[in-house]
């Protein structure tokens, strides 16, 4: 360790505690604010008969409806919760491939390396474009930040009211928000990536759609699928609460049996729910471990 | 050359289960479109459309604005009414409600990371050759690392909406023990994940000279793990801004309450106003973070 290194030490301790200092007033003074006592963090009266039902409901889920009469011809619960699942993953992945166009498009108008690059001449040439990149970029990443900062129950709630309850509504509610994230992460992985096979691209005279195509994206590519695929475990969970605002997943029949008390059947709908998310978490990490390639 | 070209392009890096992944999701992306439960083509039919026109043209119009044209003053007044009677009391709420949560969840994580961490939460922690570990140990991982897969992959959503039931209305428990619950569960699995990536030498070094796990723990794996910790505990935290916005809609106050509530009068200007004061909140909490992180990297 050279001699900066080692002074340079305790500031970075210093800063540390400065900041956790920091963070633990931040909480103080927000539970101030709040005006919570620690008695109303113990379930009473009716709450706790409700946790009763709740945790028997987890040792022992519903294999049946818990209703003593049932309309007939309803399917058995089972194969409701099959439906439940299959419709939050259809949800999912509808709105995932949607997302990865917007992510890939405003991600690519958002990222800097295929136009500007420092200590190189300007790729786009004296032309209109390369005074016109500038100012796409800025509006696109101000684009971006509208789309993900709104959240995907709020964009439901707005297309809900402008067009009425419809799958597609809820898919776009899904899109707009993961599409933004993947833009803001996709564009600065493309950022970060290494350049040197965008400069020698450059230097034999590719023009800056070719260096993006072929010099950028290669080098980004592991990277940006393995993080698609993360958020892919996001859009799985969102999907299954859209559900609460009468769209027909998981989230949907899980407040229906928990309003009717029938605690047994929530827990087969959030195991079954665990169990998706579990097995895309899986499936992810797998290939998070094969896709790493530098 | 261009057979050198072919030979390299066919020694690149390739896997099956990549592969397969690919395919399978192109296959299942075109079943989905397929599969009719959604229907794009269907979407934008007449009445839709005049819905739409009607809530881009009237409906999200500010109040005073909609007779009479356009008004700088009646719209600063009718903001500031909004702002003033809810607007940034539940502006501050929904921080509120995230700070304490997220704070609870890093004191949940710090206990959840060094017992699933696989080389802490060992017979010999940081030992060269492990070896077969006893049952205790690897049951102790194994109890941890489930409870946090059961918390991190029940929504925050869902959580509240149970807790709500079984604690009460009226106050902000609720949302804040299911963001700290959820977020526990992740920052638990990034933290246990930070511990077993630490650089194993120095501590191996330590309990080569007898360091009991207690003060190996508090005075080497702490400190070394935090800088990283806390970065992934900045990126949390402006998730849950995100969250707890929303979770106001099941009836804790936060700025979802009154955006439900507009929903709920029709009041569709007040709702867009309150949804983009969310937006704001969301973009203001990632800057903060993104000075916090800054701020630990360039400490030199």
């Amino acid at each position: 360790m050279s001699a900066e290194a080692l002074a340079a030490l305790p500031t970075r301790a210093n800063r540390r505690a400065r900041l956790i200092f920091g963070i633990f007033l931040a909480a103080l003074l927000s539970w101030l604010a709040l005006d919570l006592s620690l008695a109303d963090a113990i379930p009473r009266e009716s709450g706790a008969g409700i946790l009763s039902l709740f945790v028997e409901g987890a040792l022992s889920p519903a294999m049946s409806y818990e209703a003593a009469e049932v309309p007939a011809g309803t399917p058995p619960l089972l194969s409701k919760v099959l439906e439940a699942v299959w419709t939050t993953l259809l949800f999912a992945v509808a709105g995932m491939s949607l997302a990865v166009v917007l992510g890939l498009f405003f991600g690519f108008l958002g990222a800097t390396s295929w136009w500007k690059d420092d200590g190189a001449d300007s790729p786009l040439g004296q032309g209109l474009l390369s005074r016109a990149m500038p100012v796409i970029y800025g509006v696109v990443r101000v684009w971006i930040a509208l789309m993900r900062s709104v959240h995907e129950l709020l964009w439901a709630i707005l297309f809900l009211v402008a067009f009425g309850l419809n799958n597609f509504s809820a898919v776009i509610a899904i899109a707009i928000p993961y599409g933004g994230t993947l833009a803001k992460v996709f564009s600065e992985m493309l950022d970060e990536c290494p350049r040197e096979s965008a400069r020698s691209l450059r230097a034999i005279g590719a023009g800056p759609l070719q260096v993006f195509l072929w010099g950028l994206l290669p080098r980004a590519f592991a990277d940006m699928s393995a993080y698609a695929f993360y958020r892919f475990e996001c859009a799985v969970r969102s999907s299954a609460v859209l559900g609460f605002f009468g769209y027909p997943t998981i989230g949907y029949y899980l407040r229906l049996s928990a309003e009717n008390l029938h605690y047994r059947e929530v827990w087969t709908y959030l195991y079954a729910l665990i169990a998706l998310v579990l097995i895309v978490e899986l499936w992810s990490s797998k290939l998070r471990e094969r896709i790493v390639i530098r | 050359m261009s057979a050198r070209v072919e030979a390299l392009y066919k020694s690149r890096p390739r896997s099956r289960f990549v592969q397969l992944t690919l395919w399978s999701f192109g296959l299942f992306t075109l079943l989905t479109w397929l599969s009719g439960v959604i229907q794009p083509a269907s979407f934008l039919t007449a009445r839709r459309l005049e819905n739409l026109e009607r809530f881009l043209t009237v409906d999200i119009v500010p109040a005073p604005l909609r007779e009479g044209g356009f008004d700088l003053g009646a719209l600063i007044t009718w903001t500031q009414g909004v702002l003033l009677d809810h607007g940034l009391d539940a502006l501050l709420a929904t921080l509120a409600i995230s700070v304490l949560a997220i704070v609870l969840a890093m004191l949940l994580s710090w206990l959840f990371a060094p017992l699933a961490a696989a080389t802490l939460s060992t017979r010999r922690p940081f030992d060269a050759t492990p070896g077969q570990d006893l049952f205790g140990w690897r049951a102790l991982r194994l109890v941890t690392r489930a409870v946090m897969i059961l918390l991190r992959s029940i929504p925050e959503y869902v959580l509240a909406f149970l807790l709500l039931a079984i604690l009460g209305p009226n106050h902000a428990w609720p949302a804040v023990l299911a963001l700290a619950l959820h977020n526990s569960g992740i920052l638990g699995r990034l933290g246990a994940e930070t511990i077993e990536n630490l650089d194993p030498q120095p501590l191996r070094t330590l309990t080569a000279i007898g360091a009991p796990r207690r003060s190996l723990l508090v005075s080497a794996v702490f400190p070394l793990a935090l800088g990283r910790y806390l970065l992934y505990f900045f990126y949390r935290f402006e998730t849950c801004v995100r969250e707890a916005t929303v979770l106001g809609m099941l009836g804790v106050v936060s700025l979802g309450y009154y955006i439900q509530q507009a929903r709920g009068k029709m009041y569709y200007d007040e709702m867009l106003l309150l949804i983009l004061l969310g937006a704001g909140i969301v973009i203001a909490s990632d800057i903060l973070s993104a000075v916090a992180r800054r701020y630990l990297r360039t400490a030199s």
